[in-house]
């Protein structure tokens, strides 16, 4: 006979009030990983549709005039192409920016065609996180059209295009995108830099703002003060709309989670809590005769704390299951995302496995004070 | 081995204060057996539960081998609760959820909660009170009297010194109460301390001593003719 075995039989036996109290756990873990399982699945999905959208942080010489940086689409100004990778080498730019891409632009004429030519670098990316850069990656000596461009020309892939006397190959006509990418000839930054003779010059470095500020934080705001100290001689500029949305989405996930998590453990808490007591009372002869038996203040409380942490293990491993079922299932519908962007979270397991035993121990803990302090003379007399 | 000396509890109730033990002085020696006769409400029960260090007096001192069973801590209390004490209660009080050698298993746990180690004097408590074939079965599947042997093993497990019985075959019929009388008998005969609080006759023949209790305080003496006869009731 041990301890843990006299758990199990009581369990076992008393199936109701387990069953309840798993219950409790079960709806608790549940609703929590299916919460955050299509909350991390639509998040990622915004991210990948903000990608998809482009840039949305354009870093720009600070002594650009911005009358004729809206008016031309670029900065007049430049500065050294080193920009990128010193800020890229800053510490933690990546917690702030990310997919950061060096490029120079500016107008020229095509054929009888006004052009902007853009010179794009490799983006750069935080060495930890693996991700795919984002945007072109144009070989030396070919360009990238936009769709006027290629239409006005009528050029396609393959032909050959010269920019002053500089031949170039086109590797790629472009999609009409109803932006100014329209009308842009895009190049291998040195190949636009030779050209425009600005060799080691740029005049702008695109990113995107990363997911991780908090919703009371404004992501413009920390750009602009994290700019300040590791790129002072630059300025940011932050294209609202996408911005606002991403925003927005991020915040009604910390909304709904703000409300939901503390309402969640307390209704759980009061549930396991009453049905400990319940198990206390119910068992309070049981108590009696352990005593007799010589069992002291640690068995006994051991017993009702280990009978609360086995119902949690098995509430988070239901629990999981169940909410991963439940995200999956109605997880699209309600955060109006496709089913195949919700993966499992292992770490949402791991963490339901810990959290879950932990926090039933806790609801556990009055009741095993009760049965601990309960006299037993008192109720062996009784019967 | 066991000492009452001048023991008072008073138990504070909305109807007033209950005097369940008076002024009660008491004298249990090694081997013997002692019957405390009286009728219900006595106090009997509460004179065991404080013998067994479950209840503290109001005042009052309890020696169980010499040692003041209350002014030892909580952990020391229950540890010699456990080693020297076995308790055997009317109600049988095994638990519904374990089978007959697991309830007698479980007065061997405090020493052993990992169950590392099963006290094999179990099996031998099996045999010794006719519970072989019982040994799997749960209290609901046992009579009354099978029940109360179950309690007696449990009770006897862990070789006690001193053994509390509580009326313990107020539930039986005459056939497993005499049973009941036969086990507890030969726990005497092999050295062990028997205290029994009962409002009946039946183990007076089995006693060295018979005390009556009234009102919470020990109001007569009998001691047990050579005969083996029911002893005659004396002042105290």
């Amino acid at each position: 006979m041990s301890l843990a075995r006299l758990v199990l039989k009581e369990l076992a036996h008393r199936k109701l009030n387990a069953l309840l109290s798993a219950m409790g756990i079960v709806t608790a873990v549940a609703l929590f990983v299916a919460f955050f399982t299509t909350a991390d699945a639509s998040n990622r999905e915004t991210t990948r549709l903000m990608r998809d959208l482009g840039f949305n942080l354009r870093i720009i010489p600070r002594a650009t005039d911005m009358e004729q940086f809206w008016t031309d689409g670029y900065s007049a100004h430049t500065m050294a192409e080193d920009t990128v990778r010193q800020l890229a080498s800053a510490e933690r730019v990546f917690l702030v920016f990310n997919h950061l891409v060096a490029t120079l632009q500016e107008r020229v004429t095509v054929g009888d065609q006004e052009v902007i030519l853009t010179g794009l670098a490799r983006a750069i990316t935080a060495p930890a996180q693996q991700q795919q850069p984002m945007g072109f990656a144009i070989e030396p000596g070919t360009v990238y059209l936009g769709f006027h461009v290629a239409q006005r020309l009528r050029l396609k892939a393959g032909d050959a295009v010269h920019l002053g006397s500089m031949p170039f190959t086109v590797a790629r006509c472009l999609a009409e995108s109803g932006t100014d990418d329209d009308i842009r000839v895009f190049g291998w930054l040195p190949d636009v830099q030779r050209f425009l003779n600005r060799p080691g010059r740029i005049n702008e470095i695109k990113a995107i703002d990363c997911l991780c500020l908090t919703s009371d934080q404004d992501a413009l705001a920390v750009s602009r003060a994290e700019l300040d100290k590791f790129l002072p001689e630059a300025k940011v500029v932050q294209l609202r709309t996408l911005a606002d949305a991403r925003a927005r989405q991020r915040q009604t996930v910390e909304r709904y989670a703000a409300f939901l998590t503390p309402c969640l453990l307390t209704a759980a808490a009061a549930w396991i809590g009453v049905l400990a007591v319940l198990n206390v009372r119910e068992r309070r002869l049981e108590i009696g005769i352990l005593r007799a038996l010589g069992y002291g203040s640690m068995p006994i409380a051991g017993l009702f704390l280990a009978r609360a942490i086995l119902l949690g293990v098995a509430g988070a491993v239901a629990g999981y299951a169940l909410g991963s079922a439940l995200a999956i299932h109605f997880g699209p519908g309600i955060f109006q995302m496709t089913a195949k962007s919700i993966r499992l979270l292992p770490s949402l397991f791991l963490g339901s496995l810990l959290t879950a035993p932990a926090f039933a121990a806790m609801a556990g803990f009055i009741p095993a004070v009760l049965a601990v302090n309960q006299d037993p003379a008192e109720t062996l007399r009784e019967v | 081995m066991l000492s009452f000396d001048n023991v008072t509890t008073v138990h504070p109730t909305p109807q007033g204060e209950i005097r369940s033990l008076d002024r009660l002085n008491l004298e249990v020696k090694p081997g013997e057996f002692v019957v405390l006769r009286g009728p219900s409400g006595c106090g009997k029960t509460t004179l065991l539960l404080t013998a067994g260090g479950m209840l503290r007096p109001t005042s009052g001192t309890v020696r169980l081998e010499g040692r003041d069973l209350y002014a030892l801590g909580e952990r020391e209390r229950n540890r010699l609760r456990g080693q020297t004490l076995g308790f055997v209660f009317q109600m049988f009080h095994l638990l519904p959820y374990l089978d007959v050698e697991e309830n007698i298993q479980l007065a061997a746990m405090p020493r052993n909660l990992l169950g590392t180690a099963p006290n094999p004097r179990a099996l031998e408590l099996l045999q010794l009170l006719g519970l072989e074939t019982r040994r799997h079965h749960r209290p609901t599947a046992l009579s009354a009297g099978e029940r109360q042997r179950t309690a007696i093993a449990r009770a006897l497990l862990n070789r006690p010194r001193l053994v509390l019985a509580d009326e313990p075959t107020g539930n039986l019929d005459p056939a497993n109460a005499s049973e009941v009388f036969r086990l507890l008998r030969g726990y005497h005969e092999s050295g062990g301390t028997l205290l029994l609080v009962t409002h009946g006759t039946a183990a007076d023949a089995l006693a060295d001593r018979v005390l009556e209790m009234h009102a919470g305080a020990i109001s007569s003496r009998a001691t047990r003719p050579a005969t083996g006869s029911s002893p005659a009731v004396s002042p105290a």
